[in-house]
């Protein structure tokens, strides 16, 4: 443990070995990933809308959807002292390569659930990122000229299973379908880690209609 | 390795995909360096590492007690550790000034702890869901008097798990509170996290010997055998400056050594305790000296700097005290300039500017606004101080 003998290493890396390891498997996870983003080396995703939507848990579930491609990831957050409504953003980094600095320089993907995180947000959306937005709560679009879809999110959760908290989960699956982020097969497996007890059943509904959005 | 990381390696299915928070990792290492005795109070950004304890000490065996506020929980921490466990609380600024009066008295009885402070933006309440690294001169003079301080410094999730094993075998080993700095984003960023880099870490059977007789071999004669509660013996601990019988004295000669001992048992052993990571070793004009947080901006400023030409040198610190002085001026002698990035006024610089200051240059580099300091705004002021010296 000393710091001659053993100085701690460069993070969560691992050794050599190790890091080809995981690159290998990530290769091949990569294969099973198409999508607008699905190319890019470094994706950096940012979550936003108001307390209660379930923002931050989307970005635990990207993260781990990530990590289970075998990819570096970091999932950070940043919300207010409210635990109903106020500001709520999560923020992840997906990388081929590990990954020091852990917050958002820019923004390849913004999934804005409300106006006033589209608002705020799409300054750090490069111009050659994607915008994706609840159409039925963000009526205003900001000026983007990217690729941008607007969905109702919200009212196709509450058709779909009856309720509109599964709206997150649904999102994700259009992002993931849309964009290629992550694999579909890794989303799944996530989501059913994170969702509360009992409400597998409706959320993975909500995932696969989410999912079957790319199609539109 | 198995029989080490039983905790984290049940967290996941497939390793080489786990996921986890940087608290949660911190409980886990505690778990996995086996402390069976946690007291706390919730407090933002720290109070994922007490649910975790809550739910996982109870399947080991292990008492877990919410206290009524910070004062009570070191304390009881402190009674846990005179009853031969290793106790641990986990807090945040508020609850780390609570419990400055308790860690004095655990330094002076000798009772091994870990006390994790995940530091929000002070001072009082301030911003408890932004980072800072404001306590790091509290975690070492925040207790009144003289006294010995090791604190450690974790900057991703890896490091909240192995830092807190290393900072657990180091309260056992020298019988003293251990303080592990984190901040917000460490303790609440979720991050890939691959355990076959913690095999190096494997502590050896003595490191989980917590009974309250224990002294390790190496260490017989710098410190002082503990009073052993329910021994034979009639124990006495108290706060104040004592002689070898845990009795009170007065004595200056009895006084003087007592306390040097305390402060020696420390100092003496800096190369055990200091830990560090040199990037890009003796390469370029600038070392930029980082830790927690800032060490990751550090370290991608490093990469930025190459990808435009330039070199600069990483002095990443996971030991902040005691102070890590030959690093430091080993890395002083061959750079013009140090650069401390830190999410504070300076509080660390001052103490590289004294280790440092007669071969080197030191730079302080200091945000309070709650955000992390980039790697541009550190390479920025590196491509200052390199170009602004060149002509002159």
């Amino acid at each position: 443990m000393s710091a001659t003998a053993g100085a701690p290493g460069a993070g969560a890396g691992g050794g050599k070995a190790a890091q080809a390891a995981r690159a290998e498997r990530a290769r091949a996870s990569a294969v099973d990933r198409t999508g607008l983003l699905a190319g890019r080396d470094l994706v950096q995703v940012r979550f936003g809308g108001s307390g209660g939507q379930g923002v931050i848990l989307m970005g635990v579930i990207l993260a781990m959807a990530g990590a289970r491609d075998h990819r570096f990831v970091v999932q950070t957050q940043s919300y207010g002292p409210e635990a109903r409504g106020g500001y709520s953003r999560s923020d992840v980094i997906i990388s081929d390569a590990q990954i020091d600095y852990p917050e958002l320089e820019h923004a390849d993907l913004l999934v804005a659930l409300n106006q006033a995180s589209a608002d705020e947000y799409i300054r750090v959306l490069r111009s050659d990122g994607v915008l994706v937005y609840d159409s039925e709560n963000v009526t205003a679009v900001p000026p983007f000229k990217g690729e941008q879809f607007g969905i109702p999110f919200t009212r196709l959760a509450f058709e779909e299973t009856g309720r509109k908290q599964t709206a997150n989960i649904l999102t994700l699956g259009a992002v993931a379908g849309i964009t290629g982020v992550v694999t579909a097969e890794s989303l799944r497996k996530a989501v059913l880690v994170m969702v509360p007890a009992g409400t597998e059943e409706i959320n993975s509904k909500a995932l696969a209609r989410g999912l079957a959005l790319r199609d539109r | 390795m198995e029989r080490w990381h039983t905790h984290v390696l049940r967290e996941k299915i497939d390793p080489s995909s786990m996921l986890i928070q940087g608290n949660r990792a911190c409980a886990l290492g505690a778990l996995d360096a086996g402390v069976r005795f946690f007291a706390g109070y919730p407090i933002t950004p720290s109070s994922e590492i007490m649910e975790a304890m809550a739910v996982e000490l109870p399947k080991v065996g292990g008492v877990f007690l919410q206290m009524e506020d910070e004062i009570a929980s070191i304390c009881a921490c402190i009674g846990g550790s005179l009853a031969g466990q290793l106790a641990m609380t986990a807090t945040s600024g508020p609850g780390f000034s609570l419990m400055q009066e308790a860690i004095g008295y655990a330094i002076m009885v000798e009772a091994p702890l870990l006390i994790v402070d995940v530091m929000r933006a002070g001072p009082s309440t301030g911003r408890p869901t932004a980072p800072s690294q404001g306590d790091v001169m509290q975690a070492r003079w925040g207790t009144h008097g003289d006294h010995p301080a090791v604190v450690l410094a974790a900057s991703n999730v890896a490091d909240m798990y192995r830092l807190t094993m290393a900072a657990v075998r180091f309260a056992q080993r020298f019988r003293t509170p251990v303080t592990l700095l984190a901040d917000e984003v460490v303790g609440h960023m979720r991050e890939s996290f691959a355990p076959e880099l913690i095999d190096r870490y494997r502590l050896t059977s003595g490191d989980f010997d917590f009974s309250p007789s224990y002294i390790h071999p190496e260490l017989v004669r710098e410190v002082h055998p503990p009073h052993v509660l329910g021994s034979e013996a009639h124990p006495h601990v108290t706060g104040l400056i004592h002689d070898e019988t845990g009795f009170p004295t007065n004595d200056p000669q009895k006084s003087e050594k007592f306390l040097r001992e305390l402060y020696d048992k420390v100092g003496n052993h800096r190369d055990e305790l200091c830990l560090y990571d040199v990037k890009n070793e003796g390469k370029g004009r600038v070392c930029i000296v980082a830790y927690g947080s800032c060490a990751r901006s550090a370290r991608a400023a490093w990469k930025l700097a190459e990808k435009e030409g330039l070199q600069v040198e990483v002095l990443h610190l996971y030991t902040l005290f005691p102070l890590p002085v030959e690093i430091i001026q080993k890395v002083a002698r061959r750079v013009e300039f140090m650069l401390i990035p830190e999410l504070n006024l300076g509080q660390y610089a001052r103490e590289v500017r004294k280790m440092a200051e007669n071969w080197t240059t030191v730079i302080s580099m200091g945000k309070i606004d709650g955000t992390l300091i980039t790697p541009r705004e550190i390479l920025d002021r590196v491509t200052e101080l390199v170009g602004k010296y060149e002509s002159v």
